[in-house]
């Protein structure tokens, strides 16, 4: 029973970290931008469909096809932002359906040209290692680790760098940054690209484990929100943290409980810290 | 403006004498069904200001409990619509008297009815005793009428069609009468200053839940009939995509319009089966014409035949 | 005693802002609260008119407590409170304002009745009434040739005087005016004088604050002067602008 629990603790932990790797996303374009992208899922999708195809059908290495599939992304992500979020800046309804409105459109052409057979990656990773009777397929663990390393790493470079001091202030107070000649015009748009690039690094580590379909994105996007505002949207570890505790409580809930109704336990814990907590559990009280 | 609504029922009502095509007196009757949930839709979207993501759920629930009871209990159609209303009305109380009881504003009011749509959408999904799961339930009964000549059952496209063109005229009027009094002034209010309404007197929670109510117990009244007439329900009935489908249907047609959500459904019902669509695709073209019309044309196409005659 | 005030105590986590303030208002008179910014005046009409809660104290209106009722209830017992900075419905007309405050007459006149209203419209007297009250309250607040402007395209004291013609058809007993005056030209200001005094004729009974002392000197009946959220004089207007507290208070210890 015990290693039933710690064995579904870790699986919190992997999956936790892919939903925070997409909750980072969400947060630093609410940040910087006043919307919460749904579309990241979408991106996370595009992201494992790149990947897919340079890795498997062009025959690219594993890491390069990644690489290429977060540049794509992340160009794609640009092209969106200059046609359509740019002009939704600061309006929480429009953003949300404009981006609501681009999960269709991606998953539709997707669709289109890969029709719904999901598509597994052959073993990029293969073997397990073996702790204390446990067994953690050695992808999952490199998967997680890199997910760790890279929301550690944007912590670091938002703390550290001026560009990363730049988001903070605007963060905080847009009018006072925007005096200090921060060109806020252009942070908005690095951050949405490097958002969406995140969410394509997510989908394409997503694919060396799971099999992947048109639609995985919206429900990942949905957990990444969930993990957002359970944190306390604006807060980079918070992100993190969120993803985790989503992660966890749905593995271990699935024990106790019928899991087939795991995704639910996400959503009343959402609704409970909306209405109890709205500024999250890691956030300011105000 | 003033007399689209007449002129376009009149229409309606004389359409079937000319036009004989089953397929096109279908795309009417599944018009005038996204027609009703739009209209409802935009009571509470466009007039109260409050991005409900519950409106789905409303329909579902409602489809699948007379769904239910028809075909696994034996109930007459009418006699089943009554629990299924009560039912919505219920969970619209309770999922509204939380949200605003709390004062959730847009962003996260819209967050917590779609939390709310997808636990209800989950439930049905996985109550497989009762709703089949994933499958859905076949329904091959149909309501009957009573006429002096005994009960006749609606079957045939031309009876579907008009009791969906009464469907959409009772969904309408109700909507209509609302808005034209008092509580639409209350409900303007609210819409564009929620404060100054509380400080006028207005009891902005109790018009608030009295227009998210009404919307979706109308949305249920819809969804009572909808399954009866496509022959399935399934729990994409639930989904977040038909409420997304519902608001593409509304911002297209004009928001804040008591005629634009009608124009909208029927455009974007009809137009899949015009340019012969693959249900993917219909997606797609969902979700291009939403981020269009709020990008380009956010008054919608009511918005565009007004400025055009104020400009004359 | 129409209003009551007893003890009033508002805290922001550790800042006092209304501190321990009592005061009465009887039925016709007109009522000066001033004081510096930041003295509490606003808070203390905010808590009045239940827009914010009190910490500790009574609020007694004709002898009920409403000091824990929401801000529509308050205005239902017919205590109505205008904004400092105008809040008004952008995109509607003037016209359409006057109709949305007539709320509380109609509530009145019809109560659960209203809902046969849904299905056979506003009876054509109610309507009537209606129109002329709004023709009336427009006429006195000299807006009457700019009922069907749009609330944006209306100058600034002409959407305070707008705020104040919304407030007076809901039919108040007392309507609290949080500072009318500021930011309106002297022109505004004397209109805004004669409105006020056209009010207090049609027998309505004023609270006004506002932290400028000459405009309430000429108005007000009675007046309270408020400093760090105490009350630190009362009386007859004169007396109170004479009040050497209220003079330091002002000006600071240094000048005085």
């Amino acid at each position: 029973m015990s290693q039933l629990i710690i064995g579904q603790l870790l699986n919190g932990v992997i999956v936790g970290s892919l939903y925070g790797i997409i909750a980072l996303g969400v947060t630093l374009t609410f940040g910087l931008t006043g919307i919460v992208n749904f579309a990241l899922g979408a991106f996370m999708m595009l992201g494992a469909y790149a990947t897919w195809y340079l890795y498997d059908v062009l025959g690219w290495p594993y890491v390069p096809a990644v690489f290429g599939a977060v540049i794509a992304v992340g160009i794609i992500g640009y092209l969106c932002d200059r046609a359509l979020f740019q002009f939704t800046r600061g309006n929480l309804v429009n953003g949300l359906l404009v981006s609501i409105g681009m999960i269709s459109v991606f998953e539709a052409l997707v669709l289109a040209a890969f029709t719904t057979t999901p598509r597994d990656l052959t073993y990029v990773l293969p073997g397990a290692l073996h702790v204390g009777g446990l067994i953690l397929p050695k992808i999952k663990v490199a998967v997680c680790g890199v997910f760790l390393a890279v929301i550690f790493g944007t912590y670091f470079a938002l703390t550290r760098t001026w560009l990363g001091r730049a988001a903070f202030s605007y963060a905080q107070n847009p009018e006072a940054a925007a005096l200090m000649g921060i060109r806020t015009g252009r942070l908005q748009t690095i951050v949405v690209v490097y958002s969406t690039a995140l969410a394509g690094l997510g989908g394409g580590l997503y694919a060396s484990m799971y099999s992947i379909d048109p639609t995985i994105g919206s429900g990942y996007v949905l957990k990444a929100v969930e993990a957002a505002i359970l944190a306390g949207i604006g807060s980079v570890i918070g992100a993190l943290g969120g993803g985790i505790i989503l992660g966890v409580s749905e593995n271990i809930g699935s024990v106790f409980l019928p899991s087939a109704f795991r995704d639910a336990y996400g959503l009343v814990f959402l609704i409970a810290i909306l209405l109890v907590r709205p500024s999250g559990l890691f956030g300011d009280r105000s | 403006m003033k007399y689209a609504a007449p002129t376009a029922l009149l229409i309606a009502l004389f359409a079937p004498l000319a036009v004989h095509s089953d397929s096109i007196l279908a795309i009417a009757i599944y018009g005038f069904m996204a027609a009703s949930l739009a209209v409802s839709f935009n009571l509470i979207f466009g007039f109260t200001g409050q991005l409900s993501l519950f409106h789905a759920a409303s329909f579902g629930v409602s489809a699948y409990i007379v769904t239910i009871l028809v075909t696994a209990f034996g109930w007459n159609f009418w006699l089943a619509v009554v629990p299924a209303l009560a039912v919505v009305l219920i969970l619209s109380l309770i999922v509204g008297t939380i949200c605003f009881r709390f004062k959730l504003k847009e962003f996260y009011f819209a967050v917590v009815t779609m939390a709310f749509s997808e636990i209800l959408r989950l439930v049905i999904l996985n109550w497989n005793g009762i709703t089949n799961g994933s499958l859905g339930i076949t329904v091959v009964d149909r309501p009957s009428l009573w006429t002096p000549s005994g009960a006749v059952q609606i079957s045939s496209g031309i009876a579907w069609y008009y009791l969906t063109l009464a469907l959409l005229v009772i969904v309408y009027v109700v909507c209509q009468r609302i808005l034209s009094s008092w509580i639409g002034r209350c409900l303007a209010a609210i819409r564009l200053n929620d404060q100054l309404g509380e400080t006028l007197g207005i009891d902005v929670f109790k018009y608030k839940l009295l227009s998210f109510a009404v919307g979706s117990v109308l949305a249920g009244l819809v969804g009572a009939f909808y399954g009866f007439y496509s022959g399935f329900v399934e729990p994409h009935y639930l989904s977040i995509s038909l409420g997304l489908d519902i608001i593409a249907m509304v911002l297209l047609g004009g928001v804040g319009s008591l005629i634009g959500p009608v124009i909208g459904a029927v455009i974007l019902t009809a137009l899949p089966h015009v340019i012969d669509l693959s249900a993917e695709l219909r997606i797609g073209l969902y979700g291009s014409i939403l981020i269009f019309v709020i990008l380009v044309m956010p008054k919608g196409i009511v918005g565009l035949l007004g400025s055009r005659k104020n400009a004359a | 005693m129409l209003l009551d005030i007893q003890g009033l105590i508002k805290r922001f986590g550790g800042l006092t802002a209304v501190s321990n303030v009592s005061f009465g208002i009887e039925r016709g008179e007109i009522v000066g609260i001033f004081g510096p910014n930041g003295s509490g005046k606003t808070t203390t009409l905010n808590l009045i008119a239940g827009i914010l809660q009190p910490t500790e104290g009574s609020i007694l209106w004709k002898g009920n407590e409403i000091g824990r009722l929401a801000s529509f209830e308050v205005a239902q017992q017919g205590l109505i409170k205008t904004f400092q900075n105008p809040q008004l419905f952008p995109e509607l007309t003037v016209a359409q304002h006057m109709r949305i405050a007539c709320h509380l007459h109609i509530k009145r006149a019809l109560g659960i009745g209203r809902v046969l209203t849904l299905l056979r419209g506003t009876p054509g007297e109610l309507d009537g009434v209606l129109t002329r009250k709004i023709d009336q309250m427009l006429e006195l607040c000299r807006l009457a040739d700019k009922r069907g402007e749009v609330a944006g395209a209306l100058s600034y004291g002409s959407e305070k005087m707008l705020g104040v013609a919304m407030g007076m058809v809901c039919e108040p007993e007392l309507l609290l005016l949080d500072e009318p005056a500021s930011g309106l030209g002297n022109d505004e200001i004397s209109n805004l004088d004669a409105v006020l005094r056209d009010l207090r004729t049609h027998g309505v009974t004023l609270c006004i604050i506002d932290h400028k002392v000459g405009f309430l000197g000429r108005l007000a009946d009675r007046a309270i002067a408020l400093h760090h959220g105490a009350i630190i004089a009362v009386g007859k207007t004169t007396d109170v602008l004479d009040n050497s507290a209220v003079v330091e208070a002002y000006l600071g210890k240094k000048h005085a």
